[in-house]
């Protein structure tokens, strides 16, 4: 599966479109990271507890656009794009989601 | 290199297929309905995803992280967080069930206590299905190995 940010695919011509795929994830961690995190917001530096958190999301809502990219027999997802918002405190949503095509073989 | 590396099973060559998203409509179908009944290959499904979420996050390690291993054999940095959490885990459920003991023994009337115990016994029992569902699905949760 390719993965574009571009809106096509370079070198390769898009044979059709497939359209709008999409994952999304809400995680959290635990209490005991959200307290080790809390003190560390008190001193500073990075929060690898909420780095790590959003990374999870970030990888799990893009399997999951792949994964319906790859249901509905697309070869690439471009133009994609992220986004994330906070549903609650110490959560994160992470959105993946960009347009599936079949390239030209 | 060794004699004894096995080649693998049909079975797993399907799974990492499954996995790569190699497999065509109909072999998938076939392959989630094998899924759907069988508890080690979702285990084994699981293993490879964890496998190519590593390889996909081939991260060079930074100076910190060196620094942070450190400080996690550290005997003091160690002593001081495992000594911290265990005063917030004994303070927080001392609390709670002197909390517990005073309503119970309270000259409040009877109704309130028991409703009052209601509550809690619900939140608590709502917070132990939530912790048993997260622990059973925790082994098929492969996002948790990844940093950053």
């Amino acid at each position: 599966m390719i993965l574009c940010t571009t809106d096509n695919v370079p070198g390769r011509e898009i044979r059709e479109t497939v359209g709008l795929v999409r994952g999304n994830t809400v995680r959290s961690r635990h209490l005991g990271r959200d307290i080790s995190a809390g003190f560390k917001r008190l001193v500073g530096g990075e929060i690898e507890e909420y780095t790590k958190l959003l990374a999870e999301s970030r990888e799990q809502a893009l399997d999951r656009m792949m994964a319906e990219a790859r249901a509905r027999g697309a070869d690439a997802v471009v133009g994609l794009r992220f986004t994330s918002s906070e549903i609650s405190a110490g959560s994160a949503e992470f959105v993946a989601y960009g347009t599936a095509v079949k390239l030209a073989h | 290199m060794s004699a004894n590396i096995q080649e693998p099973s049909r079975e797993q060559l399907l799974a990492m297929a499954y996995v790569d998203g190699e497999l065509n409509e109909a072999e998938r179908a076939d392959f989630e309905r094998e899924l759907s009944a069988r508890l080690d290959l979702r285990r084994e499904v699981v293993q490879l995803r964890r496998l190519e979420l590593l390889a996909r996050h081939a991260a060079p390690a930074e100076p910190m992280d060196h620094e942070w291993r450190r400080l996690e054999r550290d005997p003091l940095h160690r002593g001081s967080t495992l000594l911290g959490f265990a005063g917030l885990a004994v303070g927080a459920i001392g609390l709670a069930g002197y909390g517990a003991w005073s309503l119970w023994t309270s000259t409040m009337e009877t109704t309130p206590k028991l409703l009052l115990g209601a509550l809690c016994l619900g939140a608590l029992l709502l917070f132990l299905a939530t912790l048993r569902a997260r622990l059973r699905t925790l082994p098929f949760d492969p996002y948790t190995e990844i940093e950053r």
